[in-house]
């Protein structure tokens, strides 16, 4: 038996609740590769608060974009885990609120939102502490609880012969990770990317969906980005978002912006400067980087600059040595 | 008014083949099944019943196993679903003892000895008794608090019928293994107490959970988390989690006052079923012990 897979059967008993050894730092972590062809286009849009005028800022940086959604059925995918009043855990219910509104107005065919969380099962319940019921129009009629919706099967996911995703999942055209931005205390940073965990049907997987946790974190993002990354675009909530302990236990951190792009691999790399971490040294971008674009030669940067927008989140020890220079 | 009308949406929602969709108008899983069964038991509705009991029966695998839903081709935590539903149906055969041995053939992925000694020699950055086997939601994934309570909830139902030595074996050990997973509150959450050495809060349907499983146990961590169960109860505001503290104070002897009288506002099927089930008048004991200790 190999460090690896000690590792992994060991760290895997315990993962899922986030508490064991780093599988991130078992694994040597893979070259970077030179990413798919051409470049990907990142905006960065100032919202210094919650209050300000969301649905504009999203327009500008859909536009700058150039995402083209008429006729699309639009999943909007946000990042419901848990609920602390005293923190900030989940996606904003305003940004939410405006790219519902956004998405009709750029003339999608349909508007949805999903989301399974991980951990607990009334998830209206959250969605109502969340403030998600209250602030976003006709919520529980274009909200599917994913953990609990009809699923159909993927060949070749994970190792598995088969994997069962949501059909409300599978029957978009487009799926919209409206992610927070926060540190991650297993991945390094949880963004647009890691947000796809939320997808996994709880009914099949359970609640932690261990499964994830037993193929590897970061093999789990990366397999899921390749599952969907193709139909996706990504709008980072880093109005508020979270640094230290996170994605959980961590601590408000102001860093006014949302971020967005097509190619979730820049978009989270762009979100990693943002915050002040080395996208390189991030071990499930390093491995993504067949899918988009981790180095800052191949993402063009709309909107603000990173060096204007720069605020570094706190990283637990552990990360130390992901600080961006 | 309110038990009733939880059942009539409950008749009214099974679907053609037989079983309960987690929301009307979808496709059957066996976990609300199940649920939707429980609380309609022995009230007089048997030929639905006995369809959808043919539909989960449908369901079980070559190895014991039973799948969660028509579209899902591998067997899981609902094994256990099965079990219960088979006691309470008075149903012993050999493809209830088949299900009753896959369950006891399944252990979570932590218990081995590589984890235990990583656990020894503190690779494991959390306070986690890896020592119990319990079970998961999958087989070859870790243990976790609710596959665990309703596999012992099925276990002891079966408990004198099959196996008994390596049945109570196994019922010890997954209660011990629920009390070794305790929050620092008391409580429980999916089944992780402490995080990078830091305790981490219990959730009010898992504690709930919890104690279904713990029912018959005498222990004075049983007795405090009664008394959380009911501060979670008066507090919460989730519906869910009140049904199922509604039906783990029950099982535990609790009084606890009846529902105030509601018409049933939702769609969620499992909701109508685990407030029927937690109804001062509804089916409750099914989850309990039955006074085995």
């Amino acid at each position: 038996m190999n460090r690896r897979k000690f590792a992994l059967l060991s760290g895997a008993a315990v993962v899922g609740a986030y508490g064991s050894i780093k599988l991130q730092k078992t694994a040597a972590p893979p070259k970077l590769g030179d990413g798919p062809a051409g470049n990907s286009a990142v905006a960065i849009i100032r919202a210094r608060s919650y209050s300000d005028d969301l649905v504009s800022r999203m327009l500008e940086g859909i536009r700058q974009c150039g995402l083209d959604v008429r006729g699309k059925r639009v999943l909007l995918k946000p990042n419901l885990v848990e609920f602390d009043a005293a923190t900030v855990i989940n996606t904003n219910a305003a940004v939410i609120a405006a790219a519902v509104e956004v998405f009709h107005q750029l003339g999608a065919a349909e508007v949805k939102i999903g989301e399974g969380p991980g951990h607990r099962r009334d998830t209206l319940d959250m969605a109502d502490d969340a403030r998600y019921r209250a602030t976003i129009p006709k919520f529980e009629s274009i909200f599917t609880d994913l953990n609990r919706d009809d699923v159909s099967p993927v060949k070749g996911f994970a190792d598995e012969p088969e994997f069962y995703f949501p059909n409300t999942v599978l029957g978009a055209d487009l799926i919209v990770s409206l992610a927070k931005m926060k540190t991650h205390h297993w991945a390094g940073a949880t963004l647009s990317m890691k947000n796809f965990f939320g997808v996994v049907p709880g009914s099949v997987y359970g609640w932690p969906k261990n499964k994830l946790h037993y193929y590897g974190i970061s093999e789990s993002i990366v397999a899921l980005n390749r599952q969907f990354g193709r139909k996706a675009f990504a709008i980072v909530d880093g109005v508020i978002g979270m640094e230290g302990n996170g994605p959980i236990q961590g601590t408000p951190k102001q860093a006014g912006v949302l971020v967005m792009g097509s190619d979730l691999v820049a978009v989270d790399s762009t979100c990693c400067r943002v915050m002040g971490i080395d996208p390189e040294k991030v071990g499930y971008l390093r491995m993504a980087a067949d899918l988009g674009h981790v180095r800052p030669e191949r993402i063009q940067q709309r909107g603000e600059t990173i060096a204007s927008v720069r605020t570094n989140f706190a990283l637990m020890d552990e990360y130390k040595d992901l600080r961006l220079g | 008014m309110y038990l009733e009308s939880r059942l009539e949406f409950l008749r009214a929602s099974q679907n053609p083949d037989g079983g309960w969709s987690y929301f009307p108008g979808k496709g059957s899983w066996l976990e609300p099944t199940t649920y939707a069964m429980l609380a309609l038991h022995g009230t007089g509705w048997d030929p639905g019943l006995d369809r959808a009991w043919k539909l989960v029966r449908s369901w079980q695998l070559a190895d014991g196993s039973f799948r969660p839903g028509g579209e899902v081709n591998d067997g899981t935590w609902v094994t256990a679903h099965a079990v219960t539903l088979a006691s309470v149906r008075g149903v012993n055969d050999s493809s209830v003892r088949a299900a009753v041995d896959w369950l006891l053939k399944v252990v979570g992925a932590e218990h081995n000895v590589y984890t235990r000694v990583g656990s020894f020699l503190h690779l494991i950055k959390a306070r986690l008794d890896v020592s119990h086997e319990g079970w998961p939601w999958r087989e070859g994934n870790a243990t976790w608090i609710e596959p665990t309570a309703h596999t012992l909830v099925a276990l002891k139902k079966v408990a004198s019928q099959y196996r008994t030595s390596e049945v109570e074996h196994r019922i010890q050990d997954g209660e011990e293994l629920i009390l070794s997973r305790r929050c620092s509150d008391g409580g429980w959450n999916y089944g992780t107490p402490n995080m990078l050495y830091v305790d981490l809060p219990s959730f009010p349907e898992t504690t709930a959970l919890a104690l279904v499983g713990l029912d018959g146990v005498a222990d004075p961590a049983v007795g405090q988390a009664l008394n959380l169960a009911q501060q979670f109860r008066a507090e919460t505001k989730s519906s869910l989690a009140k049904a199922w503290l509604q039906i783990a104070l029950r099982c535990h002897g609790k009084d606890v006052a009846p529902p105030q009288e509601s018409p049933f506002a939702s769609r969620d099927v499992m909701l109508a079923s685990l407030e029927a089930l937690g109804h001062p008048e509804g089916n409750y004991k099914l989850f309990c012990a039955g006074g085995r200790t």
